[in-house]
């Protein structure tokens, strides 16, 4: 459940990323009831068994059932869990369309949301969500070549990140204005490895603080390059 | 030429279907509903309409909220914080007075309340700046208050309102607890699903 929206003294309006449907909006009658066919289920990031009617003459479809699988549980007294469940909401409401099925990207929010409930490492869980959200959007900046000249980019250098031009600068190409911040050969490494589709190598992982904010910083200009605009998140995760 | 369509026009005339228009605009009132009131309206005496015009302008201009609690009063403090049999020590922190009103007909908590106006939704712009929290933390802060009960909704957001404070209020000399979960009363365990009994095997509590 990405939205849940009270509608009438019943009823309420739901936002569901599903994983065979993609994105789906629904009117759940009777969805307020503590008893009935939703029985407390519709809550943010909760994960249901739904059945719902798809009404092609109307904006809204109609839930009829739905049944809870799991709860979203952020780590006990953290809220940056928390802020990170729905940062991860905000980015599949704001870049997702209705009825575009994306399962591995379904598969890739479940697994985040497992990992903010139960580790420590809750920024790399948020990191990898981005990157598979911007593959299978087909916006993935380039790590693996130089955006600008095409050159395969080589161990022990420091490249530059620009965003328009679609992933990293090497340090032929590097004009002044690529040069914000330095993403080095190990960083670039790290955002190849976070970004491919294994979806266990990158759990192997250990980032230093310096080379997880490099990686943060290049996600970061990738998402709200996508968004156009800052996600209303990122404040909250920051902090 | 394009034709400028008017709005519809109530065949009583304009004054009806203005009034028609605002009353579906009430929650749970639709236009059939709306159309049944103003008939009633229309049938009934002119004092009784008027009685009823002046109670809805009255309760605007009286009603506001209790200068500690936040509760809705017509004086400067609310019925609860003003009565002397109610324990100040403990307070009991709800997300709208409605809340307040479900616990109050429960008749079983003898502390007073706070009312924080809502809950924290970032996703929707709400933060914790548009909540009474600051007036539950400096309440506290005060003195007096031995025991902060989270009565948020207990969704998603609830619990992070209720974490958020309790976060914010970790250092102070306060117990924070919050409203037990898990199976009903007079239910059974055969049909409680997977989330009740985790709830309640979380809470347990000694005999």
């Amino acid at each position: 459940m990405l939205r849940v929206t009270d509608f009438s003294e019943t009823s309420r309006i739901v936002v569901v990323f599903t994983r065979e449907f993609g994105k789906i909006s629904a009117l759940a009658k009777g969805g307020r009831r503590l008893k009935g066919p939703f029985e407390s289920s519709l809550d943010l990031l909760s994960t249901c068994q739904i059945v719902f009617l798809r009404k092609h003459t109307s904006g809204l479809d109609l839930l009829t059932e739905a049944k809870l699988v799991s709860r979203f549980h952020p780590q006990e007294r953290d809220l940056t869990c928390l802020y990170a469940g729905y940062y991860l909401a905000e980015l599949l409401l704001s870049l997702t369309e209705d009825y575009d099925p994306h399962p591995i990207l379904y598969t890739a929010a479940q697994e985040a949301l497992t990992m903010f409930g139960a580790s420590e490492t809750k920024l790399l869980g948020v990191i990898r969500f981005e990157l598979v959200l911007l593959r299978e959007l087909g916006q993935l900046p380039d790590f693996e070549n130089c955006a600008a000249c095409g050159i395969e980019l080589t161990e022990g250098r420091t490249f530059g990140f620009w965003v328009t031009e679609g992933g990293l600068i090497c340090p032929d190409c590097q004009r002044e204005d690529y040069t914000q911040i330095s993403i080095h050969a190990g960083t670039a490494a790290a955002l190849r490895l976070l970004s491919s589709e294994s979806e266990q190598a990158w759990k192997r992982l250990n980032l230093t603080p310096g080379q997880l904010k490099e990686v943060k910083h290049v996600t970061t200009a990738a998402i709200c390059n996508v968004m156009g605009k800052r996600p209303k998140m990122l404040k909250y995760l920051e902090h | 030429m394009a034709r400028i369509e008017e709005p519809p026009r109530h065949p009583y005339g304009a004054a009806v279907g203005n009034l028609i228009e605002r009353l579906a605009k009430l929650p749970g009132i639709g236009r059939k509903s709306a159309e049944r009131l103003a008939n009633h309206l229309l049938d009934c005496s002119e004092d009784e309409a008027n009685s009823l015009a002046e109670a809805i302008r009255r309760v605007k201009t009286v009603v506001r909220p209790c200068s500690i609690c936040f509760n809705l009063t017509e004086g400067e403090t609310c019925s609860i914080c003003s009565d002397p049999r109610r324990d100040k020590h403990s307070v009991c922190v709800v997300e709208q007075p409605r809340d307040l009103l479900a616990l109050e007909a429960a008749s079983i908590f003898n502390g007073v309340y706070h009312v924080l106006g809502g809950r924290l939704a970032p996703l929707n712009g709400v933060g914790p700046e548009d909540l009474n929290i600051n007036a539950l933390v400096k309440r506290v802060r005060h003195g007096g208050v031995t025991e902060i009960l989270m009565a948020t909704n207990p969704t998603l957001e609830g619990d992070g309102t209720a974490l958020y404070i309790s976060n914010l209020l970790a250092n102070d000399p306060v117990k924070i607890t919050r409203l037990a979960r898990g199976i009903a009363s007079g239910s059974v365990l055969e049909f409680a699903n997977r989330e009740m009994l985790a709830d309640a095997i979380r809470g347990r509590q000694s005999f």
